[in-house]
């Protein structure tokens, strides 16, 4: 299997390559790029590990699979001492106080991490280009949106300037990125890695989801994230996926897809044949494939957002210039509190506050965000239903392919219904993965709530299938 | 203090408005048909009361304490400067 984290780790065992250098060549690689996926780097921070990975290999001792291997990380996430922006102007000069546990188990495991990545501000994008540092450039192409939100991750990951990153996703922000640069990305199951000092958009569907090249780097990196962790309660405790088992493709014996994602006029011509033809390739190989029924794309779409938007207006209600951020002072601190959120969120982020505090708001709860809520658990219940019937379930990532930088500010709507074939697993909280293969923009691959190992097993079929 | 209360009071932003493409979402979930509009709860998470955690207080370093205040936005001879509070 294509591993670069086992490659680097054998390199740096071997001495063929020392930590410093490589940690260097990637901050200078980062430095140099022109693709503004850069919120910050951690020089300092790599370059002290590094060393003492050197001086640990000099003297002879172990090292560990993820020690030394350069790893970026979202600018939504805490790392202590360094900037988290969250790609806003509101944090632009905000320092985290302590160290999401996600991140720190990495750390623990000796991955060094290299930069913070450019990002949608606080999760609201799906084309890296609501954002203080310049829009995400696409990694085939630069005059394309890199996606969103946690597009400097996955172009970090498809240029190679860092081995894995890690990556946000509420909506799809891991996995449309992924997509639209050709790289492998993971939702996990919600629950399966803590969210613990991971920027809160909409709690009940953020994933801390990994980036990378292939499906047994995710799996190395999903690994030394999972588990409990008491300070993020809907956390589960969670066994290590093993190489083995998900090797062992024979035990995948039905796959399903939705008839009306492909049936949509919505979708790009070439995608909807090559997603087609890919669904052809794994009949041949004595797979049985399912149509099956899904709810409308506009109803996913509304759902999703409609519930995102409420989630988010509570959660970035705390943000208002008192104890931390960018403060404008005014007459009072409730016009204090006014000014410093009308001058300091972007436009996308206060568009979906404002749409969030509307469906809260008396004479509409009832009428959308309750409404919105019966829908999540109807799709819920479909899920349930599809996956006594199914092992997989796989749909394209995305209906079209990456718009030009420019465009999808010019139309929120449109960019919305972009998110049409993601929002629906994570309403499922279901593990689900965006392989480059298969059309322009991959193939997503979903199994049920838990069955992260499937998923990835499923990649690996696919790798060789496809 | 009125009854009703705007959308950029709620959100403490000025000046704003609900927006047009917001709205065409919402008009879709109002027009979806549901079997029931009542949540059912079947798929929340919830943590069983045995599993909550410890309520105990958990000191924080002192370099949790100094970046919490060097991230205050003021500060004025050693003193964290808030805003007004007196409503006007």
């Amino acid at each position: 299997m294509e591993s670069q984290i086992q490659q680097i780790h054998q390199k740096l065992v071997d001495k063929e390559i020392s930590c410093v250098d490589l940690i260097q060549e990637k901050l200078s690689a980062l430095k140099e790029n022109t693709y503004n996926t850069v919120n910050s780097l951690l020089t300092e921070l790599a370059l002290d590990r590094a060393a003492k990975v050197d001086a640990k290999i000099a003297n002879g001792d172990t090292i560990g699979l993820l020690e030394g291997i350069p790893f970026g990380i979202k600018d939504v996430y805490m790392l202590q001492g360094t900037y988290a922006t969250a790609s806003s102007d509101l944090l632009k000069n905000y320092k985290s106080a302590y160290t999401a546990t996600a991140i720190q188990k990495l750390l623990d495991a000796g991955a060094i991490p290299v930069v913070k990545e450019n990002c949608d501000s606080f999760g609201h994008g799906s084309s890296s280009e609501n954002t203080i540092f310049g829009a995400v450039k696409n990694a085939t192409n630069p005059e394309l949106v890199g996606g969103g939100s946690s597009g400097g991750s996955a172009v970090n990951v498809a240029k190679d300037y860092t081995v894995f990153s890690i990556g946000g996703d509420t909506g799809g922000s891991v996995r449309q990125p992924a997509g639209y640069n050709n790289v492998y990305g993971l939702k996990p199951t919600y629950g399966r890695i803590s969210r613990y000092g991971l920027m809160a958009y909409a709690s009940s569907t953020d994933c801390v989801g990994p980036i990378a090249k292939s499906a047994e780097d995710i799996r190395i990196v999903l690994n030394a994230m999972s588990g409990k962790d008491t300070k993020d309660q809907t956390t589960y405790p969670s066994e290590a996926i093993k190489q083995e088992s998900i090797l062992n493709t024979a035990s995948i014996k039905t796959v399903g897809y939705f008839k009306n994602f492909v049936e949509n006029e919505a979708i790009d011509a070439s995608i909807k044949t090559d997603f087609l033809m890919s669904i052809e390739k794994i009949k041949s190989k004595g797979i049985q494939v399912k149509e099956l029924d899904f709810f409308k794309s506009d109803i996913l779409v509304s759902t999703y957002y409609t519930l995102a938007m409420a989630e988010t207006a509570s959660n970035l209600s705390r943000l208002d210039g008192t104890n931390y951020g960018d403060r404008i002072d005014d007459k009072d601190l409730k016009e204090s509190y006014a000014i410093t959120r009308s001058e300091k969120f972007s436009e996308e982020t206060k568009r979906r506050i404002v749409g969030g505090n509307q469906v809260l708001s008396q004479g509409f709860s009832d009428e959308i965000y309750l409404k919105g809520l019966a829908l999540r658990d109807a799709i819920s219940e479909n899920f349930e239903k599809d996956f006594n019937e199914v092992d997989i379930i796989l749909s394209p990532v995305t209906p079209n392919t990456p718009p030009k930088i420019g465009d999808s500010l010019k139309a929120p709507l449109t960019m919305y219904l972009s998110d049409a074939y993601t929002v629906g697993f994570s309403l499922g909280q279901l593990p689900t993965l965006t392989v480059p293969q298969g059309t322009e923009t991959g193939l997503q691959v979903t199994a049920a709530k838990n069955n992260d190992e499937l998923v990835l097993k499923f990649a690996n079929f696919l790798k060789d299938t496809i | 203090m009125s009854k009703i209360m705007t959308v950029d009071v709620l959100s403490s932003i000025k000046g704003a408005q609900p927006s047009e493409a917001v709205s065409k979402l919402f008009d879709v979930i109002k027009n979806a048909q549901t079997a029931n509009n009542a949540p059912n709860n079947n798929h929340n998470n919830s943590v069983s009361l045995n599993n909550l955690r410890d309520d105990v207080v958990i000191e924080s370093s002192a370099l949790e304490k100094q970046i919490i205040k060097d991230n205050f936005p003021k500060e004025k001879n050693g003193y964290l400067v808030v805003s007004k509070v007196i409503d006007a």
